[in-house]
């Protein structure tokens, strides 16, 4: 049993968690690197976060909150949001006394995880290859910017060297004004962190019918990519050098954000058939210029959008957002409040029916607000529990898991921090 | 040139599994989910996952109404020429799946479904919600027919909630998401992102949903359904956002160019003499050489440096930066980018260290060093015409198993024969008789 009364369970453990059993190392650092190890911890998966207190994850470096300090690194609420469901050992991988226990806990381990700059594990003496010597059916992760290989491995990067450097960035924004990005939501660093534990359990199984572990190499560069594909293809085939086009789409029309009642409020419409827009037109109550010709037909009203989204305004903004939104969904017609943290955090009726959030109670943040993961398995639903102080549990790996006595655990104290 | 040849054998040493000496040489023959079946019943909100799951091995199989799916239609297209074999937008998400044509609303159709549903292991759809129940074909249904069966259901709001029926498409689920809030500039409407990147990280949440129920189906034998929102999905990307909202009661707004971290924030976007930029500024030791890297080049060109009242940059805390430093810094280094290319910028930037990143196009990704030295790119006949185009080859790579991309999406019910013939043994006749029928 752990301090706070859950117990650990084994290999055929709990029929209610979808990956009782599993054991991950966890290397893993920043967001990608949080993710990766969470979604496993989250559904069951035994996930050891190493850390040092003297190099601590970026995440419990930041200050983005009045609540988080230059001097406490257990008060920083992101790191919370991305590390739940996590165990935390500290140790200080120069120190020679720590191989032992890191040696120990590859024995123990299915998997390992890991996301610094390619070559950096090695240096720090727990390369696939020095982990496969001690268990040759270890399944190791590496999620990196670029990958372990090529001009730029060695390159660093972050969230949005992946939007950049795929093409993301480029496709983002107005005609007419530079790029842009999310101002503080993360892309590439998301949808990695679910490569990679995707990855591991398509490996886990594979293990499970042939006996063989393996290593993966996956970076945000490469999977992004996959993302606009479509963009890519229609440079070869048709020399189409697609770039930025604000909210208009080549198959919908209007398709748009639309000012509504109140500061900043906003609602987003999408006009796919021409059924919808009989429909849209009936919402707005049929004004006469919805009987133009050159709004007849997606291919007109595509030639006359500039002239189009300006009419669609003049209509929503007497309105709220929500209304526009739940008149037009009445009608047949997509549309949606672009709803900001407050709506996701307070109002939103279908993310709090679906438990978006569940409030955990952490030692020094008190009780707080964490996403769960959103995908969710019906018979086997998630288990989120609070993101760990750092080295929180450092004893409990050591006397516990790994069996060590309290002798050896306190010869190894110095190395633990 | 010997720089690319060297970079190669790295990639096929890796590859090969030769990296280390002693290691064996494993035959790469198998993917990691090979045996394994989807049915894939979804339009453009699911198809990325189906397409994961074959790259992953999985045999995948597209069923379509008779005449294709309705996303076929979606441009652009193969010669701006509207036609369902050449939508570029439909190739590039169905790569390596086989398709039928069955039509699900007809009965005998429904039951050929069904018989499929035996031996298959996954389901994918993304239809309305109790669109597969008025079929007949709830995961209720589903499971009694195979107790082993994942259905994987990807909509804009999930299977469950007072939206749960709402209609709605990638820029909806980003809206209500709360992503489309956070992206744009201050003085326009909030703007989407690039092509579909909802859908997209929603079918890979999908494909980790699957997998995750899959796992636990091969240790117990029990299969279920796997619920994926759109929304839900763009709004777990808002974590930052959030807790300025628990905390702080903070909105965190889109800022165009700019990140807006609260208390720590600065330009992340910069024009350059031929295109756009990506540099994030850090404190502390994960930025100090960075940021010294950048300060020195700044002089070495020349232009005057307010970065250089730093002495010590692994000291350097972002939460101190007043807006009037902000501003003269953010002149410093928009002057400074403004003077270079992207090559230069691509090129030295890489050799000096300043971590930052050029925003590529689709041109310059043809021409990707980076994704040359890993072969990244593989060329697929699109059928019998001379047209050769590249995608992608893979996700990830594996020492051990190949899981790579490797057949063009398939043609409207290009294994139609196979299926319902050589699998479900119906004879020339049957299958005359249903396509009569309009039912395959």
């Amino acid at each position: 049993m752990l301090s706070n009364g859950e117990k650990i369970v084994g290999k055929k453990g709990s029929a209610s968690q979808a990956l009782a059993g599993v054991k991950v190392l966890d290397f893993g650092w920043a967001v990608v690197g949080g993710l990766s190890g969470k979604y496993l911890g989250d559904y069951g998966a035994q996930v050891i976060r190493v850390e040092s207190a003297t190099r601590p994850d970026l995440v419990r470096a930041t200050q983005y909150v009045s609540i988080s300090s230059t001097n406490n690194l257990d008060d920083k609420p992101w790191f919370n949001h991305i590390n739940s469901s996590k165990y935390s050992l500290t140790v200080n991988l120069k120190d020679s006394l720590s191989q032992s226990v890191m040696d120990r806990l590859i024995r123990w381990a299915d998997v390992v995880l890991e996301n610094y700059t390619p070559g950096t594990i090695s240096r720090m003496g727990y390369g696939y290859e020095y982990i496969r010597k001690i268990k040759p059916d270890i399944i190791m992760v590496s999620g990196s910017a670029y990958c372990q290989t090529g001009p730029l491995a060695h390159d660093w990067g972050v969230d949005g060297t992946g939007a950049t450097s795929s093409g993301r960035l480029d496709l983002t924004g107005w005609p007419d004004r530079s790029p842009v990005n999310p101002s503080n939501t993360t892309y590439g660093d998301s949808v990695l962190g679910m490569i990679n534990p995707m990855v591991v359990i398509a490996a886990l199984d594979y293990k499970r019918r042939t006996g063989k572990g393996q290593y993966i190499d996956a970076g945000m560069l490469d999977v992004s990519i996959h993302q606009v594909t479509p963009a890519f293809l229609d440079w070869q085939a048709n020399r189409h050098l697609q770039t930025r086009a604000g909210n208009r789409v080549p198959n919908a029309s209007p398709h748009g954000v639309f000012p509504c009642k109140g500061e900043d409020r906003w609602c987003a419409i999408a006009v796919f058939t021409q059924e919808e827009w009989e429909s849209f037109c009936r919402v707005i109550g049929n004004p006469t210029w919805t009987k133009q010709a050159k709004f007849a037909s997606l291919k007109s009203r595509k030639s006359n959008e500039d002239e189009l989204e300006p009419k669609v305004s003049e209509w929503t903004k007497n309105h709220s957002a929500e209304e526009v939104m739940s008149l037009m969904q009445d009608a047949g017609v997509s549309a949606g409040v672009v709803q900001n943290v407050q709506d996701l955090f307070e109002r939103d009726p279908q993310l709090k029916e679906r438990k978006f959030l569940v409030s955990l109670k952490h030692p020094v943040l008190g009780v707080i607000k964490h996403p769960t993961p959103p995908y969710k398995l019906t018979k086997t639903e998630a288990r989120v529990r609070t993101s760990p102080c750092i080295g929180e549990h450092t004893e409990y790996i050591c006397t516990k898991l790994l069996g060590m006595t309290d002798q050896e655990f306190i010869a190894l104290l110095p190395c633990l921090v | 040139m010997k720089k690319e040849i060297q970079n190669k054998l790295t990639y096929l040493l890796f590859v090969y599994g030769l990296v280390c000496e002693g290691q064996e040489r494993y035959c790469m023959t198998e993917s990691l989910m090979s045996g394994f079946r989807a049915l894939d019943l979804t339009d453009e909100k699911g198809l990325i996952c189906g397409k994961i799951l074959a790259a992953l091995g999985v045999d995948t199989i597209k069923i379509e109404p008779p005449g294709g799916e309705p996303s076929r239609y979606i441009p652009p297209f193969i010669n701006d020429k509207v036609d369902p074999e050449k939508s570029l937008y439909w190739l590039a998400a169905n790569t390596d799946k086989r398709s039928i044509t069955l039509n699900l609303e007809t009965r005998a159709g429904v039951d050929l479904f069904r018989k499929l549903v035996r031996s298959a292991d996954f389901v994918l759809e993304s239809f309305p919600v109790d669109h597969m129940a008025n079929l007949g074909l709830s995961y209720q249904e589903l499971s009694q027919i195979n107790p082993r069966i994942i259905l994987t259901s990807i909509t804009p709001f999930g299977q469950v909630g007072p939206y749960s029926n709402y209609k709605g498409c990638e820029l909806i689920a980003s809206a209500m998401g709360g992503v489309l809030e956070n992206t744009g500039d201050p003085d326009r409407p909030p703007v989407k992102e690039a092509l579909d990147s909802c859908y997209f990280h929603a079918n890979v949440a999908a494909a980790l949903g699957t997998l995750t129920a899959h796992y636990y189906r091969e240790m117990s034998g029990v299969g279920q359904q796997v619920d994926i929102s759109v929304q839900e999905v763009a709004a777990s990307r808002r974590t930052i956002g959030l807790i300025g909202w628990e905390f702080d009661k903070l909105l965190l707004k889109r800022s165009g160019p700019l990140n807006q971290f609260g208390r720590q924030s600065f330009r992340w976007i910069w024009a350059c003499k031929d295109g756009y930029v990506y540099w994030q500024l850090f404190g502390g030791l994960h930025g100090a050489s960075a940021n010294e890297a950048l300060s020195r080049w700044l002089d070495e060109d020349g232009i005057e440096n307010p970065l250089r009242e730093i002495k010590n940059w692994r000291e350097f805390d972002m939460s101190t930066m007043t807006r009037d430093r902000s501003e003269a810094w953010e002149k410093a280094i928009s002057r400074f980018f403004l003077h270079h290319t992207k090559k230069e910028i691509a090129e030295e930037g890489l050799r000096r260290g300043i971590h930052s990143c050029v925003a590529n196009n689709s041109s310059d990704l043809e021409r990707l060093p980076q994704l040359k030295a890993r072969d990244y790119w593989t060329s697929l006949p699109h059928g019998e015409s001379s047209l050769n185009l590249l995608y992608p080859r893979y996700f990830f790579l594996s020492n051990v198993t190949e899981n790579f991309i490797k057949r063009l999406a398939p043609f409207i019910g290009k294994d139609n024969n196979v299926i319902y013939g050589t699998e479900l043994g119906l004879s020339d006749a049957e299958m005359t008789a249903l396509k009569e029928l309009n039912v395959i």
